[in-house]
């Protein structure tokens, strides 16, 4: 705030400054011209990249300083929403499955589980040996207290929607039911039964969430809201909170009290919330961290040239993409149109040299999932220019033409020169490929957010991140009253197969049918899928233990220090 | 002087309620709450988390409850960070902010007013236009410029300081943010103090001074000094209420949990009470400075009597 009253102030002439020479001036405008070239060229740092000898021994300081790109919103399992949020409690809590190095989902607070035939009850048994930090052992009616809490309207969670699967739980979110009718129960402290209301086979996936991690009711009895501060929280996994400063820090020490102990290595984890990933990179780069998250497109190159394979990307589970508004012309009722916008955007082009080759192109609303064969139609195998007289011939028969071009705004948030290059490269191909004079217009994310709830902008940026590793969570944006579905796209026969996936049991059956629901997408073209996300790390070549993997969830209990010297 | 001071403290009560009306309609006029996010809640939900924080009273009503509740000085939780109260964000976000703000408009006076005053003693010589022509820089260069440089030298290639961060709490964590804050502020306080001292050193009473014969060197500490820091007090009443309230830049750039980042990010998440609660702060520092410049003149000019 004070940064522009500053600015202000230092506007203002003094009565002095009219008397400095004129040598005085011209030296410091050339002086102010090379240090703003400086600046310009190079937010961050660039120096020679560091030489460090790495070796094969643990080093004997296991401490590990890790990039958070913003302030978590709570760290109550409960009230959290973010992904930062999920990065911190993953460390602190354990569910009943967790997430394995490589990002798959392995047992975690519960030993083993099994299923009944119809799929709708599951039993999950906790290890007998799993504690909370103040010693008391992890009990399934830890898992009922915090489920329960998590869809008490009085509780204030945002997304009690994530228990949706389990029976009642969205009666009860609503205010219609009483919590203890929550489909969840223990018969005695080591069994927890889920009821479901139809088989969700990615239950599993969903169950390492934070919605759904345990909480220990104890603690939040003695202190309230304030339970989650340093001190107070008492928490089950890998490690325990011992300091936090808002938009400062976040520290961890390691749970000596986690069932699993002897596997973690690091004993204490800092986490800096940075929030401009410029700093980060430079404090990566003076060793004040080991780990960031993120690397902006521009600077990509520049840093794979200092830093080499220290720059780990890797594809990730999310996607970006426009949405057309459904509601409103000129794309409602004209689908040829939105397919001629669709088609006529360079994907190749925009990902290689905007992107810098950092994302993978996309022709769906599915980001690549291991197992999951994404539907590809057909125009996307088409050379360039058989393509673009395809996007033209839609185009035309859409009643537009040189003449009577379509004029419309497309509409997207505020954040840096990132995404404004990437809204005016797409801009550019509708008007260089179809002739469309597309507008670009930024407003605040909040903003977007609200003119999106009230179906304003025609043509908008979205993005999703996958919640888990099942097309569900990218399928269940387009059924038709969906919460996430602002551009109120509506098909009953793409709603039936996604209805009909969602009941059966069948991994071969469900993604058949998700992919049979991708191509009445790829007709009906609600939206302009751009591109799949990668995850862009930068990574000390003595810190191990990472892996890549899609979700981009990697905990700290895998990791660990080598011994290395810089020079 | 302290019926001066009373009458002026009381005045400040309608300027903060105006600031404290205008922000609240304004803040609220706002498009977007602080509950919206990607993943849209079910209406019933949203509308008990709006109830959970009075956000579905009337807007007149909200503004009472928050009158009164400010009047305890309880200042309310803070709406993005739910763990958390706004007080306790500005407990211990501001010490951060004031110590360095502090150091920088401490080394601002320590460097730039020696600096003016021998520039304007020694006026039209290099001692004038070396220290005047770098302080021009140092007024053009923005922040954002100057303080990735101090991070390439001193942390980047030297290993001397850190590049961000506080979570050692030791002091090799201000040095930085203070020097680069301070830049400007040097170079602006050594400027405003040469041509006041300029102008003083014109006045008729130093001529007076000279005339009666007493030696150039009393002359200045007795006479000019004074009178010359006027203008530079004015200066920093409003100039030390906005450094010690953070500054956002800083902060970013250098990853530290002040008050100017929360309240930054407080604006675009729609935190209401967090930008709120800040903004208050920063009225009533600055009132309150602005009160201890004028006071001051009382004490540096003989010429003014409250």
């Amino acid at each position: 705030m004070s940064g522009i009253g500053i600015r202000t102030q230092l506007c203002t002439p003094t009565p002095a400054s009219g008397r400095s020479s004129k040598f005085g001036f011209s030296l410091l405008a050339v002086l102010l011209l090379f240090l703003t070239a400086c600046a310009n060229q190079q937010q961050f740092a660039v120096t020679s990249a560091q030489t460090i000898s790495v070796s094969s021994a643990l080093a004997a300081d296991q401490v590990l300083n890790r990039h958070l790109e913003a302030e978590p919103r709570s760290l109550d399992p409960s009230l959290g929403t973010a992904v930062v949020d999920e990065l911190i409690l993953e460390d602190l809590f354990e569910g009943l499955v967790t997430v394995a190095e490589d990002g798959s989902t392995i047992p975690g607070t519960a030993s083993s589980w099994e299923t009944s035939a119809d799929g709708k009850t599951w039993t999950f048994h906790i290890r007998k040996d799993a504690r909370w930090s103040n010693g008391a052992p992890v009990t399934a009616d830890d898992f009922v207290y915090a489920w329960r809490r998590q869809v008490d309207p009085m509780t204030g969670s945002q997304y009690s929607q994530a228990l949706a699967p389990i029976v009642n739980a969205m009666d009860i979110a609503s205010g219609n039911m009483p919590v203890d009718k929550l489909g969840v129960e223990s018969t005695g402290p080591a069994t927890l039964i889920v009821h479901l209301n139809a088989p969700t086979p990615y239950l599993l996936g969903l169950l390492t969430n934070m919605y759904l991690l345990p909480i220990y009711a104890p603690a939040v009895k003695q202190w309230g809201n304030a339970w989650t501060q340093p001190g107070h929280m008492i928490s089950n996994g890998a490690f325990t909170l011992a300091d936090r400063v808002i938009n400062g820090h976040i520290t961890l020490l390691k749970n000596p009290d986690y069932w699993d102990a002897e596997h973690v290595h690091l004993t204490k984890v800092n986490y800096l919330v940075v929030s401009d990933f410029n700093a980060a990179i430079n404090q990566y780069l003076s060793g004040d961290l080991d780990l960031t998250d993120r690397v902006p497109a521009d600077v990509k190159e520049r840093l794979q040239m200092m830093l080499g394979d220290q720059v780990v990307i890797s594809p990730e589970f999310a996607s970006t993409y426009f949405s057309f508004n459904m509601t409103k012309p000129p794309f409602a009722g004209n689908t040829k149109l939105r397919q001629a916008l669709n088609i006529a955007v360079d994907r190749d082009v925009f990902c290689k040299y905007v992107r810098r080759g950092i994302e993978t192109p996309a022709y769906g609303i599915m980001p690549p999932l291991p197992g999951y064969d994404p539907y590809i139609p057909e125009w996307a195998k088409l050379s360039t220019d058989d393509r673009h007289a395809l996007a033209r011939k839609l185009y035309h028969e859409a009643g537009y033409s040189d003449r009577h071009p379509l004029e419309t705004v497309l509409t997207y948030p505020s954040g840096g020169a990132d995404i404004r290059q990437m809204m005016e490269a797409l801009s550019a191909m509708w008007l260089v490929n179809l002739g469309a004079k597309v507008q670009i217009y930024n407003v605040e994310f909040k903003v977007l957010l609200e003119m999106r709830e009230q179906k304003l902008p025609v043509l908008y940026w979205d993005a999703w991140f996958g919640d888990f590793p099942d097309p569900f969570t990218f399928m269940q944006l387009f059924q038709t009253g969906n919460g996430m579905n602002a551009g109120a796209y509506s098909n009953p026969q793409y709603d039936a197969l996604i209805d009909q996936a969602s009941r059966t049991n069948d991994q071969a059956v469900r993604f058949q049918l998700f992919r049979q629901a991708e191509a009445i997408l790829a007709d009906d073209t609600p939206t302009v899928p751009v591109y799949s996300w990668a995850s862009t790390h930068l990574i000390k070549p003595y810190l191990k233990g990472w892996k890549s993997n899609v979700m981009d969830r990697c905990l700290s209990q895998y990791m660990y220090i080598l011994a290395h010297k810089e020079s | 002087m302290l019926r001066y001071a009373i009458t002026r403290i009381l005045g400040a009560i309608p300027t903060l309620l105006i600031i404290i009306t205008l922000s609240f309609l304004l803040l609220h006029a706002a498009p977007g709450g602080p509950f919206d996010a990607e993943k849209n809640i079910p209406p019933a939900i949203k509308a008990n988390i709006e109830r959970m924080y009075h956000l579905n009273e009337p807007l007149y009503k909200q503004y009472l409850r928050y009158l009164v509740s400010i009047a305890r000085g309880d200042f309310g939780p803070s709406y993005q960070y739910r763990d958390t109260t706004v007080n306790e964000i500005i407990r211990e976000g501001f010490p951060i902010d004031a110590l360095i703000g502090g150091l920088a408009i401490g080394l601002a006076l320590l460097v730039g007013v020696p600096i003016g005053i021998v520039a304007a003693l020694r006026r039209n010589t290099v001692l004038d236009y070396l220290p005047m022509g770098l302080s021009m820089i140092g007024i053009s260069l923005p922040v954002f410029v100057v303080a990735p440089i101090l991070i390439l030298i001193f942390a980047v290639n030297l290993h001397w300081l850190p590049a961000g961060g506080w979570v050692s709490k030791s002091p090799t964590h201000v040095i930085l943010p203070a020097a680069a804050l301070a830049a400007p502020y040097i170079a602006y306080v050594a400027r405003l103090m040469r041509g006041s001292m300029v102008e003083v050193l014109n006045s008729p009473f130093i001529l007076m001074a000279r005339a009666k014969g007493i030696p150039p060197r009393l002359v200045i500490l007795r006479h000019a000094i004074k009178p010359a820091l006027m203008p530079l007090v004015s200066f920093l009443g409003p100039a030390i209420a906005g450094v010690i309230t953070g500054s956002i830049v800083i902060e970013t750039i250098f990853g530290l949990p002040g008050i100017g980042r929360a309240f930054v990010d407080g604006a675009l998440n729609r935190d209401y009470t967090l930008v709120l609660g800040v903004t208050i702060l920063y009225g009533a520092l600055i009132v309150a400075f602005n009160l201890a410049a004028d006071l001051s003149y009382s004490v540096l000019d003989p010429r003014v009597r409250y």
